[in-house]
């Protein structure tokens, strides 16, 4: 099997197992552990294979492209670290799976559960396999995520939603950090391939940048191993099912931080900096977790803690920059491993059988699961350092590295202090559960598990016993490939045997053993008492800060925050935007300078000058009078509009002043046409007197406004008093003939020159239109605004006094002579919109005008003679219209490409039409039609709009009166 | 003659303008409408797909439009950047017309869904193609109208309340962005991009230049809810109907980070030194309020679209440092965002209707009543957190690693807490909404069943696709976003595709 093939799969095969136990049914329990359970077995013998060539010193290697363009390739590399880390990732993951088969219960989601299983597994594997820094990132958070799932899956209860949450929140900010400084370390060597990292420790040692990169991967590293203060995840995730905890805390989730101080430790270690971080967070870890275990009633709990200690003393083995405590840190991480995940079992199984893991209910289980108890004991006493086991081997290692790191006396004193604590614990396990008298009122009777699920923990107890007694000739070789393949020619020598003669480690051993022993007979009152937590540091809870941060952070800091940015009101906002475009402009303008222009300013010609003076006063007035008199406000902004149309005349701009009016009158009418369903405001100015705040305000705005008005007429100075280069204008007025075929340049350009624009702002209109029948469909006039005009009002009521008038006959007398000329003036008016049509192209006018005085044409009959008597004489679609005029506009520019020609080329040519001559037919004419009918259709849909309001209003109005109106003939 | 460019680049518009045409006339014709959509959508994938291959093997195309040579006429121009993006809104497209026929307030609306969503879409790709300042201000207004009939689809009074507060900040942006227009003709006399970025240097009074670039830049930033102008979209998405907030979520500020790289990298590669700290200011508090807003609020949709705002932080880090590496985590990253936060705000509504509300504090027990919609909230979701093996953990990367070769540690550092608590917001999602059991008082919905279901979660389940892909098979798409980003550092090609046609 190639190198390739193999590394491939032993990532691969966990995940599409994951994805295959996915879709298994939910209650497909055996199956999926037999799937779960190939798989590891599967990887273990691939790991195996891997042996022969490992075990000669050799790597297998594997690269794949993955983004070469960042140099990035997935590289899978196995050396002896990470072939030992596979091994006991997939073996301790078949024991596991075995396990849970039996553990997990019928009624939970079990195929999901393993599912998670081999995800966790694969990316672990993935984890220990990379040979690439982003890589290992990358897996790192798989990793995370994963245990998030399997943590929070019996998700029902609070604990496991909280534990589940703690855990990736500080694994994955550790992940995070641990990314950056990984990135860090690329920028640093150039590359992220391990072996150039690895080769280049010199480099990233001497590097400035080496302190915030340690730190960094050490924050990734630390949280994930729950070093101190980062611990605190560790025991809330023990909410999780057991074999969860077997796993994740005993071979896999919470080792990866160590791998990877290991990893890295050629390249980053031996530095005062590595010495003090990773030194003193295992030190404190070591101490405090084996403390708190003593105190923990929960098994689970007691475990937890010791689980933290335990990779204190790791880390403290990893920080001490010696190549021997290297070795022993690998060692023990082995040993931990075993005894561990055997305790945790064993743990689950009392709970299974049992219904409690509280030490204080539980007792004398050993007469009822006598096996399991002997199990549990052979662990305890691993993890207790007691002689012949493995845990007491690493121990001796680990003493005999802390006497000798120099001149620190604390060392060899916490770790006596500490394992004294470990001894404790152990004890207190094994004698608080299956000594002592008959357990009272258990959940369930006790008895021994299935043989099954002891099988794990027999291997693994199995493994403690001949690791204890015969480590060279078992663990030997393995220990010595891992630590070769980190330390190489480096590796120092050490000897791994039971019995080293008397020497200081093995007296400390012994201190320890018996003052374990005895701290344990001290504290049994202490402990039956029950109280929760440790003595001295009960409220030191890593769990409490932890929260308290974040509610800080999410809801104190983001709620003030957003009280200060945040401003739901839209006048704040809509101050805000205008404040920084003119900061913005101001400090472009002040930054870069802004110089006169090169042009001499010319007379003002009084006339002109006048007529904006009444410009100005028409839309200063408009602002002030918004507020509290519409009607007045719709006209002073006519006003305004008719002063820019009067300046287009005045600079010879005909076919602009045209469009100009138009658009005026149309949006006037439609203003004051919606004007009349606005609600009525009930306070007068002044009637309420004269507020400081509302005047103040009100300044401000002005001065705002001022401000604005200044910044753009001074940047609009700047940039017309200087000869621009090349105006595109000149380009128009010399091609607009010759090559546009129109003489009206405007219209050219509209129509040709920049048709896509004009498709673009006939859409825009249609689109308006649209927008307001879909905000006027469902608008029903407010109550307020319901009620009948007064006029109206007066008219109805001198109807209803006469017998012989019908409703509505008055206004009709009264609108006789303009209704009659309206009539009279639509077909001339629609012949005045074909011509503006026609002679567009070279005369001002246009479709978009024509448009505009169709449907004048058409609002004037609406006004006139009312919606209901239009719509029976006169039936426009307008939707049709404007559908028609976009398929037209559209379709022109669409048919140049059939053509041959790119979108919107128009075509030309003088065609002799009968009676009215030669014509100048442009494709472009097509196109303006098509600008016509929109036009046309757009603003007689928000005329119908609005018209409909009324229609509706008066239903309203009556279905709020009562019967007797409805009895009046001639309503409809 | 018409080159296969020139089709190219007028399908994408010509396809949604013709939609919105024809299903406008045939409002009382659902069965018609429905029709047109569904042939429109699967036409502009196709169209735009043909135009990112395009764009591949040939570089920079450009179409003049009426056959008017540049800079007179008006040119649509294709680089990679533009090409992906109008891909992407066809993506969005297709998707969000898909989830449509599912969702009941389309249903009840659909005579002007379809209309208005097209109408949307051509305004969305008009802008990525336009070539011309003024042209783009076009597609700037045929967004804006055709977002705020979407918005008002609902129609009540929450939505007309988000619809005014959108309409008036947008316009007013707008406006900004129209005098901004006219002063830039006025000062340089063309309104071609290319040209424009020829002549800009050669302009003496170069005050007034950079007071109207930063006028565009207040405008765009408006649009793109930079900080702090942001307001108007915690405002308004909220309020939408599912798939008009998730086509809002996934576009709308995008545009308007297009046009900010536009004018970053075609009118202001001399002046960026002075703009960069400036850049480095916005994209921090543009990311830290976001997810801080984010934080502070218990409504999906609230939350959501809070880390919009915080994403286009990350975008804007890709323009502040503008190497080709940071222009390409841009690129990558507003096409990551694009599919995610369209999915999510897909997502939401879908939980909305199992569940019956948006709100985390009476959601619950999703998890277990449907696991398929868990998985498929986690995969934006995650994705969206920068979560490995998706989407969001490339983009992240591409800009984080810009950030470190450039030496801007410190963004990078609030660029990577801001991916903390843009986890921290979504696992809040997922406890509360999936993994709590559901609490007292709140009535269990009936399931979605049928039809319907399938509606509602092809369309998620194909964008989770999309983010998985991304993730997985990484390398087309780095390779891409590298490209692009080549190109906009560059900007010959795409002033060379543009100008070099000029006949005499």
């Amino acid at each position: 099997m190639s190198d390739s093939l193999l590394l491939l799969s032993l990532v691969a095969l966990p995940f599409l197992g994951a994805l295959a136990a996915s879709l298994l049914a939910t209650h497909a329990r055996n199956a999926a552990a037999y799937l779960a359970g190939g798989v590891a077995l599967a990887g273990l013998a691939l790991v195996w294979t891997a042996y022969p060539t490992i075990s000669q010193g050799g790597v297998l290697r594997a690269e794949f492209a993955w983004v070469p363009q960042l140099g990035l390739n997935f590289v899978l590399r196995m050396d002896g670290l990470a072939w030992l880390f596979a091994g006991m990732v997939t073996g301790i993951g078949a024991l596991v799976v075995v396990y849970a088969r039996y553990y997990m219960s019928t009624e939970d989601p079990v195929p999901r559960f393993f599912a998670f299983l081999l995800a966790f597994m694969g990316a672990m594997c993935g984890l220990v396999l990379s040979g690439n820094l982003i890589q290992l990132a990358f897996f790192w958070e798989m990793t995370s995520l994963f245990s998030f799932l399997l943590i929070g899956y019996w998700h029902h209860t609070q604990a496991a939603r909280d534990g589940a949450r703690i855990a990736l929140t500080v694994t994955a900010t550790g992940g995070l950090c641990l990314f950056a400084g990984l990135l860090l370390i690329g920028h640093i060597v150039g590359s992220h391939d391990l072996d150039v990292v690895l080769a280049s420790g010199d480099a990233i040692r001497n590097h400035p940048l080496y302190l915030p990169a340690l730190v960094l991967v050490l924050l990734g590293a630390l949280t994930k191993s729950a070093q101190f203060p980062f611990h605190f995840w560790l025991p809330h995730a023990m909410a999780a099912p057991t074999p969860v905890s077997a796993y994740l805390h005993s071979a896999t989730l919470v080792k990866v931080g160590l791998f990877l101080m290991v990893r890295l430790w050629p390249v980053m270690a031996g530095t005062d900096a590595w010495f003090w971080i990773v030194g003193t967070a295992g030190l404190i870890t070591l101490l405090v977790g084996a403390y708190v275990a003593i105190f923990q009633h929960d098994l689970k709990g007691l475990l937890a803690y010791s689980t933290i200690s335990h990779l204190g003393l790791i880390t403290l083995l990893l920080g001490l920059n010696s190549h021997l405590a290297l070795v022993a840190a690998i060692f023990h991480i082995l040993n931990h491993a075993t005894f561990k995940a055997s305790l945790f079992m064993a743990a689950g199984i009392i709970d299974h059988e049992s219904g409690t893991r509280d030490i204080r209910r539980l007792s004398g289980l050993n007469r009822t699961m006598p096996f399991t108890g002997r199990l549990a004991l052979v662990a305890a006493a691993a993890m207790a350092g007691v002689p012949l086991l493995n845990g007491f081997i690493s121990k001796e290692m680990f003493f005999e590295e802390a006497l000798s790191a120099d001149g620190l006396l604390v060392l060899p004193l916490v770790a006596m202090l500490a394992s004294a604590f470990s001894v404790t614990y152990s004890l207190r396990f094994i004698h608080g559960t299956f000594f002592g008298p008959d357990p009272q009122d258990l959940p369930r009777q006790p008895h021994e598990p299935p043989a099954w699920m002891r099988f794990p923990v027999e291997i693994l107890v199995l493994g403690c016993i001949f690791v204890g007694v015969l480590p060279a000739a078992t663990v030997g070789p393995f220990l010595d490939l891992a630590a070769r393949s980190v330390l190489g020619e480096a590796t120092p020598y050490y000897s791994l045997a039971v019995w080293h003669g008397v020497n200081l480690p093995l007296v400390m051993s012994m201190i320890a053993l018996g003052g374990g022993v005895v701290l344990y007979m001290a504290l049994q009152k202490h402990l039956r008492s029950g109280i929760e937590g440790p003595p001295l540091i009960r409220r030191l809870e890593g769990r409490r800060i932890f929260e308290r941060a974040l509610v800080f952070l999410s809801w104190r800091l983001a709620r003030r925050l957003e009280g200060v940015l945040g401003t739901r009101r839209l006048q704040q906002q809509l101050r805000m935007v205008l404040l920084l475009a003119l900061a913005a402009g101001g400090f472009a303008a002040w930054h870069r300078g802004v110089g006169p222009g090169n042009l001499v300013p010319q007379g003002v010609d009084p006339v002109i000058a006048l007529v904006w003076v009444v410009g100005a006063a028409c839309a200063l007035g408009a602002a002030w009078q918004a507020k509290f008199h519409r009607f007045a406000a719709i006209m002073l902004l006519g006003g305004a509009g008719l002063v820019v149309c009067i300046t287009f005349v005045w600079f010879s701009a005909p076919d602009l002043a045209l469009t100009q009016l138009l658009v005026e009158v149309v949006t006037t009418v439609l203003l004051v046409l919606g004007l009349r369903w606005l609600p009525k405001r009930m306070d007068k100015p002044g009637a309420t007197g004269v507020e400081v705040v509302t005047i103040s305000r009100r300044l401000r705005d002005l001065a705002i406004a001022i401000a604005a008005g200044l910044g753009m007429a001074a940047l609009a100075f700047a940039v017309m008093t200087r000869t621009p280069p090349d105006l595109l204008a000149q380009h128009f007025l010399a091609r607009a003939y010759t090559e546009g075929g129109g003489t009206n340049v405007v219209n050219v350009i509209l129509v040709d020159f920049r048709a896509f624009d004009t498709l673009g702002e006939i859409f825009v209109l249609g689109a308006v239109a649209l927008t307001v029948f879909a905000l006027l469909r469902r608008f029903r006039p407010a109550p307020e605004s319901v009620e009948v005009p007064e006029q109206q009002r007066d008219q109805s009521a001198r109807d209803a006094e006469r017998p012989d008038r019908r409703d509505g006959d008055t206004v009709a007398d009264w609108l006789l002579v303009p209704s009659v000329l309206t009539r009279l003036l639509f077909p001339v008016i629609c012949i005045l919109a074909v011509h503006l049509l026609l002679r567009g192209h070279d005369q001002p006018g246009g479709g978009f005008a024509a448009g505009l005085v169709a449907s004048i044409a058409i609002i004037l009959q609406y006004m006139i003679g009312g919606a209901a008597w239009t719509e029976e004489k006169l039936r426009v679609l307008p939707l049709r219209w404007m559908g028609t005029g976009l398929l037209l506009a559209g379709g022109v520019g669409l048919a140049s490409l059939f053509f041959g020609m790119p979108f919107l080329t128009t075509y030309f040519a003088y065609a002799d039409l009968p009676w009215i001559g030669r014509v100048p037919t442009a494709s472009a004419l097509l196109f303006d039609i098509g600008v016509f009918a929109l036009v046309v259709g757009a603003t007689v849909l928000m005329l119908i709009a609005l018209a409909h309001q009324s229609v509706r209003g008066h239903r309203a109005e009556r279905r709020a009166e009562t019967a007797p109106r409805a009895l009046v003939p001639g309503e409809d | 003659m018409a080159t296969r460019a020139d089709w190219l680049l007028a399908l994408p518009l010509l396809l949604p303008l013709l939609a919105c045409a024809a299903t406008a006339a045939l409002q009382s014709h659902r069965d018609l409408q429905r029709g047109i959509t569904a042939i429109t959508a699967v036409g502009l994938l196709l169209a735009s797909a043909a135009l990112v291959a395009e764009v591949i093997s040939q570089g920079v195309i450009a179409s003049q439009m009426g056959d008017w040579p540049a800079p007179f006429g008006i040119t649509l121009v294709a680089d990679l950047f533009a090409a992906s993006m109008v891909a992407i809104t066809a993506l969005m497209y297709a998707a969000t017309a898909l989830y449509a026929r599912g969702d009941a307030d389309v249903l009840d609306n659909e005579a002007l869904w379809h209309p208005l969503l097209a109408a949307l879409a051509l305004g969305v790709g008009g802008a990525f193609l336009a070539g011309d300042l003024f042209n783009l201000y076009v597609w700037f207004e045929v967004m804006l109208i055709a977002s705020f009939g979407l918005i008002v689809l609902g129609g009540g009074r929450e939505q007309l309340d988000g619809a005014v507060k959108y309409a008036m900040l947008n316009l007013l942006a707008t406006t900004v962005f129209l005098i901004s227009v006219g002063m830039m003709f006025g000062l340089t006399g063309t309104l071609n991009l290319a040209d424009m970025a020829r002549r800009i240097p050669e302009i003496e009074n170069q005050g007034a230049v950079a007071a109207v670039a930063f006028l565009m830049l207040a405008a765009f930033g408006a649009k793109a809810a930079v900080f702090p102008l942001f307001f108007w979209l915690p405002a308004s998405y909220h309020t939408a109907i599912a798939p008009v907030a998730a086509i809002f979520a996934a576009l709308l500020t995008k545009v308007g980070v297009y046009a900010l790289i536009r004018i970053v990298t075609l009118l202001l590669p001399e002046g960026h030194a002075w703009v960069a700290p400036l850049m480095w200011f916005l994209a921090a508090g543009t990311m830290v309020v976001g997810v801080l807003g984010a934080a502070a609020h218990w409504e999906i949709r609230r939350i959501l679209s809070f880390h919009i705002i915080s994403q286009i932080g990350y975008m804007i880090v890709g323009i502040a440092i503008a190497t080709p590496l940071a222009l390409a985590g841009a690129v990558l990253y507003m096409l990551h965002h694009i599919v995610v936060k369209a999915n999510l705000f897909l997502v939401a509504g879908v939980i909305r209707r199992a569940g019956g509300t948006f709100s985390l504090a009476t959601l619950g027990g999703l998890w277990r009543r449907d696991p398929w919609l868990g998985l498929l909230f986690a995969i934006p979701a995650l994705s969206l957190a920068g979560i490995p093996p998706l989407s969001g953990f490339w983009a992240k990367l591409f800009v984080l690693k810009s950030g470190f070769d450039a030496g801007w540690y410190v963004l990078a550092g609030i660029a990577l807490a801001t991916g903390i608590l843009t986890l921290y917001s979504m696992l809040k999602i997922w406890m509360e909404a999936f993994w709590k059991e559901v609490p007292e008082g709140t009535p269990e919905l009936p399931p979605i069943t049928g039809a319907t279901r399938w509606l509602l979660l092809a369309p998620v389940a194909g964008l989770g696709l999309v983010t998985i892909t991304i993730g997985l098979w990484t390398e087309p798409f780095a390779a891409f976003a590298l490209a692009a980003g080549e190109q906009l550092a560059s900007r010959e090609a795409y002033i060379t595709a543009v100008m070099g046609v000029i006949r005499p």
